[in-house]
C-alpha cells in the first residue's frame, strides 16, 4: 500500500459517501439513488427486539426489484438511541424513529417509490412540540459538532473502503512521512488531553514514552469502559473502529512501538466482533503488519478481552490484567511510560483519545484546536442518559454550557419533571446542580465545582432522584469493585456506606456529615489508586450542593424524592405536604366504604371539598401506577368522597379530647389559618380567626374563581370548622400583635396570605381599564361589576393569571395572555393552562408589555418580543428584550398578574422580621417568628404557593404552638396524631394489566365559558370504585 | 451454599483440551480460564485444582483470578442466565424496581439460581445500553425500557 493506491481507493468509493451527504430534500420526481442508513448500534439492535431489520429491508427491496435504486447500509450508533431503532434516509436526511419490521413495506412504498415522507415515523421534538422531517433541522444534531462521530451514520463500519473514502488512513500515511518527534509535537500543539477522564496531555505522555529507553515499547488502547451509564467507547468502536486502529498505529510510530493491545470489555460483544473484522481488513490492506506504507515501520494489534473488573480501567491494574494476573493496581511511579506492560515503556490511551489522533494529523493541530476553550481544546463525545428526553450519544465542542446540552440537545427532562443535577465522571465524579447550567464544560470549570470531565458519561437526575441514595449507590459500586489491596479503600468505603445507610434510614446525626467529609478526605489522600482516591467524590459533591437534602433526612426524617423506603409508607403519601393516607382511602373507596374514606381524609385534611377540586396533587406525580400507564386520579377520588359526604349529609368532625383555657389568635382565614384552627380546636384550644375581608376563606374565597371552586362548597367547609367551635371575626383589621396578647391570647398564628399585587412599573399603568389581578379576582368573586370591554390582555404566567384570563373570558371578553418566558416555564398548573387554551385564550409567549397606551382609557398595549439566553438559578432560560422587535396589540383592558406579596406592613410596629419581598421571616421548621409566641405560615411566609402547602403550614404551626404553650422546646418534626388505622387486606391474583385512568367529564367549552358554573364534573360511584381499583396498594406491599 | 462436586469425564476432557491448545502461549492463565468459562459456563473448584496442576501454578493464583473478575462463575448456572443492569443510567430510571420484581416473582437473589434451575440471576454494572434503560438481558439478548410489569412477560418466553 502506498499513498497513490490509497487515493485510488478513496476516489473510487467517494461518490457513494457524497450521495449519503446530499442534504437537498427529496422531491416528487427525484431520480437520485436512495441510501437507507440503518443504525446497527447496540441500543438500536436491542430496541429492534427479535427482528433483523436489515434482512427485512433487503427482502422488501428485492421484492420491489429496487436493488439498483436503493442501498441499505448498517451504520454505527447515530446518537438518538432513545428513539431507536433509527433509520436515516438520504438524500435529505429524513430520520425515522422506532422503526419496526412492519413499517418497512410502508417506508419502501411511500418514501422510496412515491417520494413521500412517512409522517407517523418522524421524530417529535419535545421542546418545539412538532414533528421534524430532516435530521439537519433537529436541535439534537444541529447543536453538535460531530468530528469523532462524523463517520457514525455515514459509513458501514464493517467496510474498510467506506472508511478510506472518508479520508481514512491518510493520517497514518502522512505521519509516516513525518519524523516521530514531529508527530508528537503536532499532538502536543493540538492541546489534546486524555479522554478517559483525567485529562493528561496526550502529546506529553507520548514524549515520555518516546524518550524512555527500551527496545520494545507498547501502545495499549483502554477500551475497558466500566463507567456505569456511559457508552461512548462502545459506540466509537462499533461505529468507526478503523479510527482507533489508525490512531494506535500513529501512536506506535511516534513512540517507537511495534505492538499494540486493545483491552476491551467482554460485555461488548458487538464491539469485539467489529474490531476483529476491522483488524483483518487493516492487515489485508497493509495498514497493520510489516513495512507499513512501504516504510520500515512494523506494527500490529492484538485484542484482549477484559473479564469484568471496573478497577482495570485504572492503567496499572489494566496492565496487570493484560499480563494475565489479578487486576490489582500498583503505586506510581514508575509510570507506565517508563515501566509499563511487561516492564516496558507503554502508552495507555483511551478509545476517545486515539479516535482524535487521525483528525489531528490529517487536518493539523490548528484546525483541531479551533474549537474549545483556552485550556480544553477540541470536541468531546458524551453519552447523555438518565431522566432526559433525547437520551443518546452526542459530540459537542468543549466549552459548551451544560444547559445547552441538557435542554437544547437533550430536549429537557422526561415527563416535564424538574431538573435536579447532572452526574459527570460516574463513580469518580461529582454532580452539577441547576445553579451551574451556564457553566462551560471544560476540565478546569468542572473540577472547580467538585465534579470532573470523566470519560463522558452524563447522567441526568430529576426530582425523583434522592441525592443521599445516589451517593450511596456510587459508594456501593466502588466498594464492590475495590480490589481490596489497600486499607483506606477496603475499610473506608464500607464505613462511609454505613453512615450513609444510617442517614437514609433516618438514624443519622448532623455530625455525621462532618465525619463523612473527614473520612472522604482521608481516603482521597491515602488510597493506592484512582478508584479509591476518587470514590468519595460523589458523596462530597452531593453534600456540597445538596446539603438541604441530607438535612431533610437527618433532621426532618424525610426523603423528599421518595426513594429512601425506611422513611415513608408510600410515595403518594410521602409527596403530600399533609401526609394524607391516600392508599387507605383509595382502598376504602374500592370497597364502597365511602364514609370511612371520608373519615380517613378528614383526619389530616380539614378541606376535602376544596382540595378535591383545586389541589395541585403532588401525590399523583409520584404515583407508582404512573410507571405502568397513568397515575391514579387521587384528587378526583378525593373529590368524589367529599362530594358524597356533602350530598348525603354525612359529617365527620373529630371531637375535642379535652377543653383547654388557652385562647389562640389566628390572623387570616385562608387555608393556612383554617387548617391551624381545625387542629387547635380538636386539641381543645379556644380559637379566634381575625379576617380583614368581608368573607372568610382568604384566597380560596377571593382568589379562586367560582367555576373552579363554588362559594357554596367553600362555605360549607368553613361552616363545619365553625361548628367545631372556631370563631371567625370578619371585617376585622389587626393593628398590632402586642394588642392581641394584651387581650389575653396566649399565642398568635399569622396566616395573612399574599394579597399585595406586584406591578410591572411601565408607562400607562394609571389609565382607566388597567386592573390588578388580585383585586380583579376579588371583585369578581365578591360579585362586583367589572367593565372590561371586548379585548383583554392578561400579563403573567402563574395560577392567578390563568384565573384572571378565564374569568375575563366568562365576562365575554376576547382574552390574550402575554408571558415573558416559554410556555413550559409557566408556573401555573398545567391543567389550568390547558383549560385556558381550550377555552380559546391565546398565549403570547416570549413577549413583555413595555407600555400601555390610550387617551385616558386603555386602547393599546405595546409589547416587545423576548429571546432566551443563559439559564437563571431556577434552571429556566432568562428572557431578554430583542431590540427593535416591538409590536402593538389593541386592547380595552389590561389585567396585570405577575406576582403577589404579603401585605405585612402592619407587622413593622411589632418589629416582626420581614424579608425584602415583605414575606415574614420564620424558622422554616418550627415556623416561629422573632417575636415570642408568634408563628407564621402559608403564602405570607413562602410567597404564593399552593393550597395544600398552606394547609400543611397551618398544621406545622399548631405543633409548635402546642409545644410552646406546654413550655417545651420547639422541635423540628411536627407532632402527628395517631389516627385510627384501617387494615384492608390486599391479595391480587394477577399482575396489573395496563388500564388508563377513568376520565372525568369536563363541560363543553361553549357552555362553560358562558357562565361561572363549575367546569369539571364528578365521578359516579361506579367510576370512583373502578378508578380506585387501579391502585397498586404500595402500602400493602411494603408492610 | 452449593455443594462442590467432582468433575465429570467430559468436563475433565474439555479442560485438558483447552490447556493443550494454549500450550504454545505460556502464562495465558486468564485466557485458559475464559475459554473454560465459555464452554462449561462456569469454572468448577475441582477444575481449578486441575488447571493449577497442569499449568504448574499455585491454586491460590487460579482462585485469585477466578474470584477477582466478575466474568467467572464458581457454580453451574441455571438453564437461562438473566442479568439485571444496575449501571447509573438504569438505576435512575428504576432498575431497582426491575431487580426487585425478578427477585420477588422468581424467588431468586443475585448470584443465585432458581430452585428449578431455570434461571440464574446476576447483577451487572453496565451493558452500555444506557439510553434505553432500564435493561435486562436473558441469555445475552438485551431487553430495553423495562417496567416491573413487563418482567414476567419477558422471562416467560424462556422455558
Amino acid at each position: 500500500m502506498n499513498i497513490e493506491e490509497l487515493i485510488k481507493i478513496r476516489d473510487e468509493y467517494k461518490p457513494k459517501l457524497d450521495r449519503r451527504m446530499d442534504r437537498r430534500p427529496l422531491t416528487k420526481d427525484d431520480t437520485r439513488k436512495i441510501s437507507i442508513m440503518m443504525c446497527r448500534g447496540s441500543g438500536c439492535i436491542a430496541s429492534a427486539g427479535e427482528e433483523n431489520l436489515y434482512k427485512i429491508f433487503d427482502r422488501v427491496i428485492k421484492k420491489h426489484n429496487l436493488q439498483d435504486k436503493v442501498e441499505v447500509v448498517p451504520t454505527g450508533c447515530q446518537g438518538l438511541c432513545e428513539k431507536g431503532p433509527i433509520v436515516v434516509i438520504h438524500p435529505g436526511g429524513t430520520l425515522y424513529t422506532r422503526v419496526q419490521g412492519k413499517d418497512i413495506e410502508e417506508i419502501i412504498q411511500k418514501h422510496v417509490i412515491n417520494k413521500e415522507i412517512v409522517e407517523r415515523l418522524l421524530f417529535f421534538d419535545p421542546v418545539k412540540k412538532r414533528k421534524v422531517v430532516s435530521l439537519y433541522d433537529m436541535d439534537f444534531y444541529a447543536k453538535q459538532t460531530r468530528r469523532v462521530l462524523h463517520n457514525n451514520g455515514l459509513i458501514d463500519p464493517m467496510i474498510i473502503e467506506d472508511y478510506i473514502a472518508s479520508e481514512g488512513y491518510f493520517a497514518l500515511g502522512k505521519a509516516l512521512q513525518m519524523g516521530q518527534e514531529e508527530v508528537i509535537e503536532e499532538v502536543k500543539k493540538s492541546g489534546l488531553r486524555g479522554r478517559g477522564g483525567a485529562g493528561f496531555p496526550t502529546g506529553v505522555k507520548w514524549s515520555f514514552a518516546f524518550k524512555a529507553k527500551g527496545n520494545q515499547k507498547y501502545i495499549v488502547c483502554n477500551a475497558d469502559e466500566g463507567d456505569p451509564g456511559a457508552y461512548m467507547n462502545r459506540s466509537e468502536l462499533e461505529g468507526n473502529p478503523h479510527a482507533v486502529l489508525e490512531g494506535m498505529a500513529i501512536a506506535g510510530y511516534a513512540i517507537g512501538a511495534s505492538k499494540g493491545y486493545i483491552y476491551v470489555r467482554a460485555e461488548y460483544p458487538l464491539a469485539v466482533e467489529t474490531l476483529k473484522v476491522a483488524l483483518d481488513q487493516a492487515r489485508k490492506y497493509g495498514f497493520l503488519g510489516q513495512n507499513i506504507f512501504s516504510t520500515d515501520f512494523n506494527f500490529d494489534i492484538e485484542l484482549f478481552l477484559g473479564s469484568g473488573a471496573f478497577v482495570c480501567g485504572e492503567e496499572t491494574a489494566l496492565l496487570a490484567s493484560l499480563e494475565q494476573k489479578r487486576g490489582n493496581p500498583r503505586p506510581r511511579p514508575p509510570f507506565p511510560a517508563n515501566e509499563g506492560l511487561f516492564g516496558k515503556p507503554t502508552v495507555i490511551n483511551n478509545v476517545g483519545t486515539l479516535s482524535n489522533i487521525p483528525l489531528i494529523i490529517r487536518n493539523g493541530a490548528s484546525w483541531w484546536s479551533s474549537v474549545g476553550t483556552e485550556g480544553t481544546k477540541g470536541t468531546k463525545v458524551f453519552s447523555l442518559t438518565g431522566k432526559i428526553n433525547n437520551t443518546g450519544l452526542i459530540e459537542v465542542p468543549m466549552g459548551i454550557s451544560l444547559g445547552e446540552v441538557v435542554f437544547d440537545i437533550g430536549g429537557g427532562i422526561l415527563n416535564g419533571k424538574k431538573f435536579k443535577a447532572v452526574q459527570l465522571g460516574g463513580p469518580s465524579g461529582g454532580c452539577v446542580p441547576a445553579e451551574y447550567l451556564n457553566m462551560s464544560i471544560d476540565y478546569e470549570s468542572l473540577k472547580e465545582i467538585g465534579s470532573m470531565m470523566g470519560s463522558g458519561g452524563m447522567v441526568v437526575l430529576d426530582e425523583d432522584s434522592c441525592m443521599v441514595d445516589t451517593a450511596r449507590f456510587f459508594l456501593e459500586f466502588d466498594k464492590d469493585e475495590s480490589c481490596g489491596k489497600c486499607l483506606p479503600c477496603r475499610r473506608g468505603l464500607p464505613l462511609m456506606i454505613d453512615t450513609l445507610t444510617k442517614i437514609t434510614e433516618g438514624k443519622g446525626k448532623i455530625e455525621d456529615l462532618e465525619a463523612l467529609e473527614n473520612l472522604a478526605k482521608g481516603i482521597e489522600k491515602t488510597a493506592l489508586c484512582a478508584l479509591g482516591q476518587t470514590a468519595a467524590n460523589p458523596t462530597l459533591s452531593t453534600i456540597r450542593h445538596f446539603r438541604d437534602e441530607y438535612e431533610a433526612h437527618i433532621i426532618d426524617k424525610v426523603c423528599p424524592a421518595g426513594i429512601c423506603a425506611a422513611l415513608f409508607r408510600t410515595k403518594c403519601q410521602n409527596a403530600c405536604p399533609v401526609n394524607q393516607d391516600a392508599p387507605t382511602y383509595l382502598a376504602l373507596v374500592k370497597e364502597g366504604k365511602f364514609e370511612e374514606a371520608y373519615k380517613v381524609i378528614r383526619q389530616t385534611n380539614p378541606l376535602p371539598l376544596v382540595l378535591g377540586r383545586v389541589c395541585n396533587h403532588p401525590c399523583e406525580s409520584k404515583c407508582e401506577r404512573g410507571n405502568l400507564d397513568e397515575p391514579i386520579a387521587i384528587r378526583h377520588i378525593k373529590r368524589f368522597v367529599a362530594d358524597y359526604a356533602y350530598a348525603n349529609h354525612f359529617e365527620y368532625n373529630p371531637q375535642s379530647k379535652q377543653m383547654r383555657d388557652e385562647r389562640i389568635a389566628i390572623v387570616g382565614s385562608g387555608p393556612a389559618g383554617l387548617s391551624a384552627a381545625y387542629d387547635l380546636v380538636i386539641d381543645g384550644y379556644r380559637v379566634t380567626i381575625f379576617e380583614a375581608l368581608p368573607a372568610a376563606g382568604g384566597m380560596l374565597a377571593v382568589g379562586i374563581p367560582e367555576y373552579r371552586l363554588p362559594n357554596s362548597i367553600l362555605n360549607y367547609e368553613i361552616e363545619q370548622i365553625k361548628k367545631m367551635g372556631v370563631e371567625i371575626k370578619l371585617n376585622t383589621h389587626i393593628e398590632t400583635i402586642e394588642g392581641l396578647f394584651s387581650k389575653g391570647f396566649k399565642a398568635v398564628f399569622l396566616a395573612i396570605g399574599a394579597h399585595g399585587e406586584r406591578k410591572m412599573d411601565i408607562p400607562g399603568e394609571n389609565l382607566e381599564g388597567v386592573y390588578w389581578g388580585v383585586e380583579f379576582l376579588r371583585n369578581a368573586n365578591l360579585g362586583k361589576q367589572v367593565e372590561l370591554g371586548k379585548s383583554v390582555i392578561v400579563i403573567g404566567g402563574g395560577n392567578s393569571a390563568m384565573d384572571c384570563a378565564r374569568v375575563a373570558k366568562r365576562m365575554g371578553a376576547d382574552v390574550r395572555i402575554v408571558y415573558r418566558r416559554e410556555r413550559k416555564d409557566m408556573p401555573a398548573i398545567e391543567e389550568d393552562i390547558e383549560a385556558a387554551e381550550q377555552e380559546g385564550i391565546k398565549i403570547d409567549c416570549l413577549s413583555i408589555p413595555i407600555g400601555i397606551m390610550g387617551d385616558g382609557k386603555v386602547s393599546k398595549v405595546k409589547c416587545a418580543r423576548m429571546e432566551l439566553r443563559e439559564f437563571d438559578r431556577s434552571g429556566r432560560k432568562k428572557p431578554y428584550k430583542i431590540e427593535g422587535a416591538e409590536y402593538v396589540i389593541e386592547a380595552d383592558a389590561v389585567i396585570e398578574s405577575i406576582g403577589q406579596f404579603p401585605e405585612s406592613d402592619f407587622l413593622d410596629d411589632d418589629k416582626i422580621k420581614l424579608a425584602k419581598n415583605r414575606t415574614i421571616v420564620v424558622d422554616q421548621r418550627t415556623l416561629a417568628t422573632n417575636m415570642e409566641g408568634v408563628f407564621a405560615g402559608g403564602d405570607a411566609v413562602s410567597g404564593p404557593l399552593t393550597v395544600i402547602d398552606a394547609v400543611a403550614a397551618g398544621q406545622r404551626a399548631v405543633s409548635s404552638i402546642k409545644r410552646y404553650l406546654r413550655g417545651e422546646a420547639l422541635g423540628p418534626i411536627p407532632e402527628r396524631e395517631d389516627h385510627e388505622r384501617y387494615q384492608i387486606p390486599f391479595a391480587p391474583d394477577e399482575d396489573p394489566q395496563e388500564k388508563p385512568r377513568v376520565k372525568i367529564k369536563e363541560s363543553d367549552v361553549e357552555i362553560r365559558t358562558a357562565n361561572f358554573q363549575e367546569t369539571t364534573s364528578n365521578y359516579s360511584k361506579e367510576e370512583a370504585m373502578e378508578e380506585a381499583e387501579r391502585c397498586l396498594r404500595c402500602d400493602a406491599e411494603l408492610s | 451454599m452449593e455443594k462442590v462436586s467432582a468433575l465429570t469425564k467430559d468436563e475433565i476432557a474439555t479442560i485438558d483440551n483447552i490447556i493443550k491448545s494454549n500450550r504454545e502461549n505460556p502464562g495465558q492463565l486468564v485466557k485458559v480460564l475464559q475459554e473454560i468459562q465459555s464452554q462449561l459456563r462456569y469454572v468448577p473448584l475441582e477444575g481449578q485444582k486441575l488447571i493449577a496442576d497442569r499449568l504448574n501454578v499455585p491454586i491460590s493464583k487460579v482462585y485469585g483470578i477466578v474470584s477477582f473478575y466478575n466474568f467467572f462463575r464458581l457454580f453451574p448456572p441455571g438453564k437461562h442466565s438473566v442479568t439485571a443492569c444496575m449501571g447509573t443510567a438504569c438505576y435512575v430510571r428504576g432498575a431497582k424496581d426491575i431487580l426487585g420484581e425478578i427477585r420477588k416473582k422468581y424467588k431468586v437473589e443475585p448470584g443465585q439460581t432458581t430452585v428449578d434451575r431455570r434461571f440464574s440471576l446476576e447483577v451487572i454494572r453496565c451493558l452500555g445500553c444506557c439510553a434505553i434503560g432500564p435493561v435486562i438481558t436473558v441469555d445475552g439478548k438485551v431487553y430495553g425500557r423495562m417496567k416491573p410489569a413487563k418482567v414476567k412477560e419477558v422471562l416467560e418466553k424462556y422455558n
